[in-house]
């Protein structure tokens, strides 16, 4: 039981007519990296936003650590160490990057107003804490002299390891990754994929990652499962999903496997 | 690119001729130029005619704010030259027109004050510059001048010269500015903000003494609106929520203080103090009772609801149903002074130092949350309340905490107000309070706390001293609203993070000195 940090059972999403996630079953073995892939409009993103409770899904069960998780505002669900990027990256953009930092401890935290206006003992340490841990954080996801710019003043790039930066911060167990790499340059791919790595294997937090980068998948993902329309139609480690004709087909269109296949004894002819 | 950048400059003196007209017809030229002719040295009776020759200045000012917009920025220096002068000559022309009106209204002896009650014929005859044949020729000269010579004035502002001599000096400063940084001792540094905390405690403490009851009852006016300017900055500035009837807070303090204090209707006369405090409580309550049932509201849904929820408290204070026990329309009077150690203080020195102080102690609350964790979490619900809840801020709490605690600060501030003009009713809680706060923190800058008390002086101070503005204070204010969303939309003296990682690694070196022995020993 255990060994799963997070379990989905049977949830659906329902949005007016169109089932967004249809009775999909995942179940994430603790410090992996899973990928969730798909084409897009498959239902990856609505998955994610059941997970870390801005949607509530209309069936199904999704446990964390044997508990059910469905229902929970996304604050409780934060602070339960469930953490998450996005897609389209969602900074505060008007505050330095390194109060964005400082906004990720805030679950962590405990001092009150009121310790803010009378300055106790007590909230001396804890601010001083935060700002020590997240300066740490900041050199961690490589933003070291960059934490007072503005977030939105960012480049593109150290934007992403920001939001990376801020999802860290609350000490979580799983992290939800939305395309981490889109928009970035081969280099900059290269750099998150190791990153990523780096963050399973240093601080041993599972991670959830949803990715268009095939070689990024490919190379990192420990079980992948696929989602097209809503359903879950294959689900294995990379070799698995890289032969299932029913990912190919719907990746390329009915009579991709063939297609597929054609290609390959091609390039073998070839060589 | 604009190929016709001439026609672009007629069509901007056509602008600006139609609001010219405008304002000769609500005899707004008459203000302007009393107000030169009191800037310069001369009174003017109160009511009375300014001389002509002011009435010169405002027009060729006028003539030459025009000339430089309409010279186009970009473009062939013919252009430039002449952009000035045609936009001037437009204007000009349209005046000249709108003169000859003018010259027959006060020929044929049409008094128009009927229409328009302000356009007196005296009015009419200085603006015309006393010449009522060559009026309309000495305008178009004028005009074409003032133009031509704003025109030049801006080349000569963008001109390299001229714009090297600008970076010089801000250079020269900035680096003037870091010398004296770097050759001051570190002891002054740490220390130095707290003598500066001192000089002005003192100003506080001796000006007051030495003004007079109306400069006091002024600095008064605008320390309430800086305290009712924070109340609202934590609520809108901070946590993002649009609140447009923050005026029933600021009622909830002032009627609190009034009915507990004065002989009419209830003479309970607590005393003003425990009455202050009574009064913080009732606009937080207030607050409560408002946060939780529109905490899901967002935006324009939120600024209706709370637009509703101060007229609602105000038509309530009014209504006869409760003449009983708020007074009604007709208000509260005689309500109590303060009292400080048995001894009434409630002189108009004494206020200001109530005032003062509170002041102070906002401020000093203000910057507090504003740089902890409670803060942070607020800003972070304003900029994508979401994202914000996903990295576990509890919204709910963060969003009626500051509500609550801007409550406080406008029940604190309406206390003292009721208090100090010793009557409060139903009138000075009007939406155009609400406006007026929110107004000072549009003005001033949003989460800046010099901002407000620089908003606070301009938008309640300027207009009590230059009393001139008094008829024109609506327009002026819309006017200064729709330039400061032009020009300067972050406002006067706009808000900055703070710079935490610098100071960080300028405070590691620091932390270590002692041990080394430290080179400044």
């Amino acid at each position: 039981m255990t060994d799963y940090i997070i379990e989905v059972k049977e949830v659906s999403k329902i949005f007016g007519g169109l089932t967004a996630v249809n009775q999909v079953d995942i179940k994430i073995p603790t410090r992996s990296i899973y990928s969730i892939i798909g084409p897009n409009g498959a239902g990856k993103t609505t998955l994610f936003n059941c997970i870390s409770g801005f949607y509530v899904p209309e069936k199904g069960e999704i446990t964390y650590f044997g508990d059910p998780i469905q229902g929970l505002s996304t604050d409780v669900i934060a602070w339960l160490g469930i953490s998450r990027t996005y897609q389209n990256i969602r900074l505060f953009g008007n505050l330095t990057a390194l109060e964005n930092i400082m906004i990720g401890f805030h679950p962590n935290l405990k001092t009150s107003w009121v310790d803010a206006i009378a300055h106790s003992p007590r909230y001396y340490r804890e601010e001083r804490q935060t700002l020590k841990d997240a300066l740490h954080l900041l050199e961690y996801v490589g933003l070291k002299n960059h934490g007072d710019f503005l977030a939105r003043n960012l480049p593109y790039g150290l934007q992403r390891r920001l939001e990376i930066g801020r999802a860290l911060a609350n000490n979580p167990k799983l992290l939800l990754l939305d395309e981490p790499t889109a928009g970035m340059n081969i280099n900059e791919t290269e750099a998150a994929t190791k990153f990523i790595k780096q963050l399973r294997d240093e601080l041993g937090i599972t991670i959830i990652l949803i990715e268009h980068d095939m070689k990024v998948v490919m190379g990192i993902s420990d079980r992948i499962s696929v989602l097209d329309y809503g359903t879950k139609i294959a689900e294995g480690v990379v070799s698995e999903i890289q032969s299932n004709p029913r990912v190919i087909e719907a990746y390329l269109g009915p009579g991709g496997a063939a297609l597929s296949e054609k290609y390959k004894s091609q390039r073998r002819s070839h060589a | 690119m604009n190929n016709y950048p001439l026609r672009t400059s007629a069509k901007k003196g056509l602008i600006f001729a139609v609001v010219l007209i405008f304002l000769v017809l609500i005899d707004f030229q008459v203000m302007a130029a009393t107000m030169i002719s009191k800037a310069m040295g001369t009174n003017v009776v109160s009511g009375g005619i300014p001389e002509v020759q002011y009435m010169i200045i405002f027009l060729v000012l006028y003539g030459m704010w025009i000339g430089s917009n309409a010279s186009p920025k970009e473009g062939r220096l013919r252009d430039k030259l002449l952009g000035g002068l045609v936009a001037g000559l437009t204007l000009g022309l349209v005046i000249a027109f709108f003169d000859l009106i003018l010259t027959y209204l006060l020929r044929s002896g049409i008094d128009v004050r009927r229409y328009l009650s302000a356009l007196g014929p005296n009015s009419m005859r200085v603006f015309l510059l006393d010449q009522l044949e060559a009026g309309p020729v000495y305008h178009l000269l004028l005009f074409g001048a003032a133009g031509f010579l704003g025109g030049l004035l801006k080349i000569l502002f963008n001109s390299e010269p001229v714009k090297r001599f600008f970076k010089n000096i801000k250079t020269w400063i900035q680096q003037t500015r870091q010398k004296v940084n770097q050759s001051m001792p570190p002891w002054l540094t740490k220390y130095g903000i707290y003598v500066i905390y001192v000089l002005i405690g003192l100003a506080a403490f001796f000006i007051p003494r030495s003004w007079g009851s109306y400069n006091n009852y002024v600095l008064g006016l605008v320390g309430l609106y800086v305290i009712l300017g924070i109340g609202l900055n934590v609520i809108v500035g901070l946590s993002g929520q649009l609140m447009l009837g923050f005026a029933a807070f600021f009622a909830m303090g002032a009627y609190s203080v009034a009915l507990l204090n004065a002989p009419f209707p209830h003479n309970i006369l607590l005393g003003f103090w425990p009455s202050l405090l009574v009064g913080v409580v009732m606009a937080v309550l207030a607050a409560v009772l408002l946060g939780l049932p529109v905490m899901g509201l967002r935006g324009d849904y939120l600024a209706i609801v709370t637009l509703g929820f101060g007229e609602i408290i105000r038509i309530l204070l009014k209504s006869d149903l409760l003449t009983a026990y708020t007074g009604g329309p007709r208000g509260i009077q005689n309500i109590q002074g303060p009292t400080l150690f048995g001894r009434p203080f409630s002189n108009d020195v004494a206020f200001t130092y109530i005032i003062l102080v509170f002041v102070a102690l906002s401020i000093f609350i203000y910057t507090r949350l504003e740089r902890s964790r409670t803060g942070r979490a607020w800003l972070a619900v304003k900029e994508d309340t979401k994202v914000a809840e996903a990295t576990g801020v509890n919204i709910k709490k963060s969003k009626l905490l500051a509500l609550c605690i801007g409550a406080a600060f406008a029940g604190l501030a309406g206390g003292i107000f009721a208090a100090r003009n010793l009557f409060t009713g139903p009138n000075d809680h009007q939406l155009m309070v609400s406006m007026n706060i929110l107004s000072i923190l549009i003005v001033g800058g949003m989460n800046s706390v010099p901002g407000i008390i620089l908003g606070a002086f301009t938008l309640k101070g300027l207009p009590e001293i230059l009393r001139e503005i008094e008829n024109y204070r609506l327009l002026v204010f819309g006017g200064l609203l729709v330039f400061m969303m032009i020009v300067r939309p972050e406002g006067l003296w706009p808000a900055t993070r703070p710079n935490l990682e610098a100071q960080a690694s300028q405070k590691v070196p620091e932390e270590d000195a002692p041990e080394t022995g430290g080179p400044h020993d």
